[in-house]
């Protein structure tokens, strides 16, 4: 009798506890940071020019001046052991041969948590580096540790995931949120249709990139294609099996209402296109998403994928490294507008101390057999 | 009252021991350990260094020592890092949304991390279920909450003053490091000076044999769970303020870093053995590991490797110990 109850009960809290988790899935969720979208124009061409913005980046304490000598850098990505970020780390190593004097260490969680990478970055900072690259886990809560680097002297870049611009001297910005929000809703529509409906599989709401894309991506749809119907929102960590298991559900779910997945990860878009695959419906579900071309290339191949959205992560941090080296050598100031960034050429400074690395490039059947990463 | 000396005689004849006992052994590894990275690195064995580490280490060491009681008396808690971040959730909300002023908002997120531990313990004593079940439950429970509650928005732009107990110091030592610092003092002194103390082990010891002495087993535990909610709310107040936002995915992992403290620390998994100084020294351990291996340019995914060999190693350690005895 007893033990029937306590089996029971146990079952009733462990019910419980999922319809908690459940409650809020079932939302369309929009993108949690309350920061304002400025979708862009609904026809091709280029980005319209943004108003000049006054430097905002933070500066150094008393940076020993280095110009031309060698320098130690760390690199402390989200987390470490996904091909993305160790895309971006071998073109810091390319970057840093060749410049000749700049030594580069990446170095981070193994899982993307903000308070591990704190701890990193605290660490590196107690060694004793002359630079940190970083892609933040969260915009704020890891300024506080990148200040503390600034007023140790140590000179501060972002690339990939921004922090309040105040705490680093520069962020380099791989693409623009509204155009890759612009490339993803363009690229569903083409595939789908201008009336069908759609379903997001993200990493988790709090992740500052995913959220910001998701929101520019809501306001762009209302504004350049009112008819698609978004279904949901799902997250899926930064996790194969789950980010699987989410796109299979949302597909048995809506049947044959749903059209389209997008992909909000280099996880979740390879993770729906197999799902996509297993359940047969290779053209009838369409899966665009933002994702790594290896990962990808298989369902390009085999025809289940026709567009995967990204920049080229490799020259990312090929392009950061180039802008800590330009920043210690005094030839990045604030108000600056431009920067060398080796075989990249000339790179603008947008919003005041951004740099941006260009617009985002879409992989199809035809040139994704020209990229290996 | 019986069971009681019987207890105390126990620990007076394991007395003489001190030299072989898990903890002093672990110190004497400890001792050694830092003071060969220290050798490796001259920035590791700094008094900034080291105080810097124990403002890392205190939101994990908070929420030990009621771990420790709570494993002493066979049980375990789970949910302690969701609790972190239903509290941190609840912190900013309460703030934000629902005007509390601040200092309201921290009482009340003290007081939900209490209640959702109370709730753990009031389920285990009176239907029985099993601690392990019971908090893996409210693990998915509080978390779920957290990110229902919170629709996934973080709470940020908090006044400067409530930087302090995470950012500020206190006669030059990190503020949140005197709550820890008084937390084991009044943990250590509870465990080892108290009928209350003197309980936990009876109960790990031998639950039947410890109701049947008359002893208020299912009081203790509904205490010790509520205070392994409370602590994880102190734990969550001293995270918010030292990162300055509140997300809800705070403290994920909390529960795992808490467990691998207290056990390296000798306390049995099984009941009926640990100290708070164990705790403590398992704490300081791990920290200071993963600190030094850092400095001394060991990457990060080498570090836990190393971290995984101590803790079975000293598993080890502990286990041949107690066959010798």
């Amino acid at each position: 009798m007893k033990h029937a109850m306590m089996t029971t009960v146990a079952a009733a809290i462990l019910g419980l506890a999922m319809a908690g988790g459940a409650a809020r899935a079932a939302d369309k969720w929009d993108g949690g940071d309350d920061i304002a979208t400025s979708p862009l124009a609904c026809d091709a061409g280029p980005p319209a020019a943004t108003a000049a913005k006054p430097y905002d980046g933070g500066q150094p304490t008393a940076a020993p001046d280095k110009a031309g000598k060698p320098i130690t850098i760390v690199d402390v990505p989200k987390l470490i052991g996904i091909g993305y970020f160790n895309a971006t780390s071998k073109g810091m190593q390319d970057a840093a041969k060749e410049l000749g004097n700049v030594k580069v260490t990446t170095d981070g969680p193994t899982e993307a948590k903000i308070d591990e990478q704190i701890k990193f970055i605290d660490n590196y900072i107690t060694r004793g580096v002359d630079g940190v690259l970083f892609a933040a886990n969260d915009p704020v809560a890891i300024a506080p540790v990148l200040k503390k680097a600034l007023s140790k002297g140590i000179h501060v870049v972002g690339y990939d995931a921004n922090s309040s611009p105040d705490a680093r001297e520069w962020f380099v910005n791989q693409a623009q949120f509204n155009g890759i929000a612009k490339a993803m809703i363009d690229s569903l529509a083409k595939e789908v249709g201008e009336d069908k409906s759609f379903a997001i599989v993200t990493s988790t709401f709090t992740t500052p990139n995913q959220a910001r894309w998701i929101a520019e991506m809501s306001a762009y749809a209302a504004k350049c294609h009112p008819k698609l119907k978004w279904l949901e929102t799902v997250e899926a960590q930064e996790d194969n099996v789950l980010s699987f298991n989410q796109a299979t559900t949302l597909i048995n779910k809506y049947g044959d209402k749903l059209s389209g997945l997008l992909g909000m990860t280099s996880v979740a878009t390879p993770a729906s296109a197999e799902a996509v695959t297993k359940a047969n419906l290779c053209g009838k579900v369409a899966v665009v998403g933002l994702a790594t071309p290896n990962a990808m290339k298989p369902y390009v191949n085999a025809g289940c994928v026709k567009s995967v959205v990204l920049w080229n992560p490799v020259d990312l941090g090929y392009a950061a490294t180039y802008v800590l080296r330009a920043v210690v050598d005094g030839k990045l100031k604030a108000g600056g507008t431009s920067v060398e960034a080796g075989k990249l050429g000339k790179l603008n400074v947008i919003n005041g101390s951004e740099i941006l690395l260009g617009s985002p490039f879409i992989f199809t059947k035809d040139n994704v057999k020209d990229f290996d990463f | 009252m019986t069971g009681m000396t019987v207890l105390t005689e126990g620990a007076r004849r394991a007395a003489p021991r001190w030299l072989i006992r898990h903890e002093t052994l672990l110190a004497a590894i400890l001792i050694v350990a830092l003071a060969i990275l220290g050798l490796f690195n001259d920035r590791f064995l700094t008094v900034d260094n080291l105080l810097n580490q124990g403002r890392l280490m205190t939101e994990v060491g908070i929420i030990a020592l009621p771990m420790t009681f709570i494993i002493i008396t066979g049980g375990i808690d789970l949910s302690v890092g969701s609790v972190v971040g239903l509290c941190a959730i609840m912190l900013g909300y309460s703030w934000k949304n629902f005007g509390f002023p601040l200092p309201l908002a921290i009482v009340f997120s003290l007081g939900v991390g209490a209640a959702a531990g109370f709730v753990n313990g009031l389920l285990i004593t009176r239907v029985r279920v099993p601690p392990l079940i019971m908090t893996i439950a409210t693990l998915a429970l509080y978390r779920g909450l957290a990110e229902g509650v919170s629709q996934a928005h973080s709470v940020r732009n908090y006044p400067e003053w409530f930087f302090f107990v995470g950012q500020g110091e206190l006669f030059g030592v990190p503020t949140q490091l005197w709550i820890l610092l008084v937390g084991i003092i009044v943990a250590g002194i509870a465990l080892d000076r108290t009928t209350f103390g003197r309980s936990l082990y009876a109960i790990g010891n031998n639950e039947t044999a410890a109701r049947f002495s008359g002893l208020p087993v299912d009081r203790v535990k509904l205490l010790i769970y509520t205070l392994s909610g409370l602590a994880a709310g102190v734990s969550a107040w001293v995270l918010v303020s030292r990162v300055t936002t509140t997300r809800s995915d705070m403290g994920i992992g909390y529960e795992l870093d808490v467990i691998a403290a207290v056990v390296l620390g000798g306390t049995s998994i099984f009941g009926g053995a640990g100290t708070i100084w164990g705790t403590v020294v398992g704490l300081v351990m791990i920290q200071l590991l993963k600190n030094g291996l850092a400095l001394t340019g060991v990457k990060g995914d080498a570090t836990i490797i190393v971290i995984g060999v101590v803790l079975i190693a000293s598993t080890l350690i502990a286990s041949s110990l107690q066959r010798r005895r």
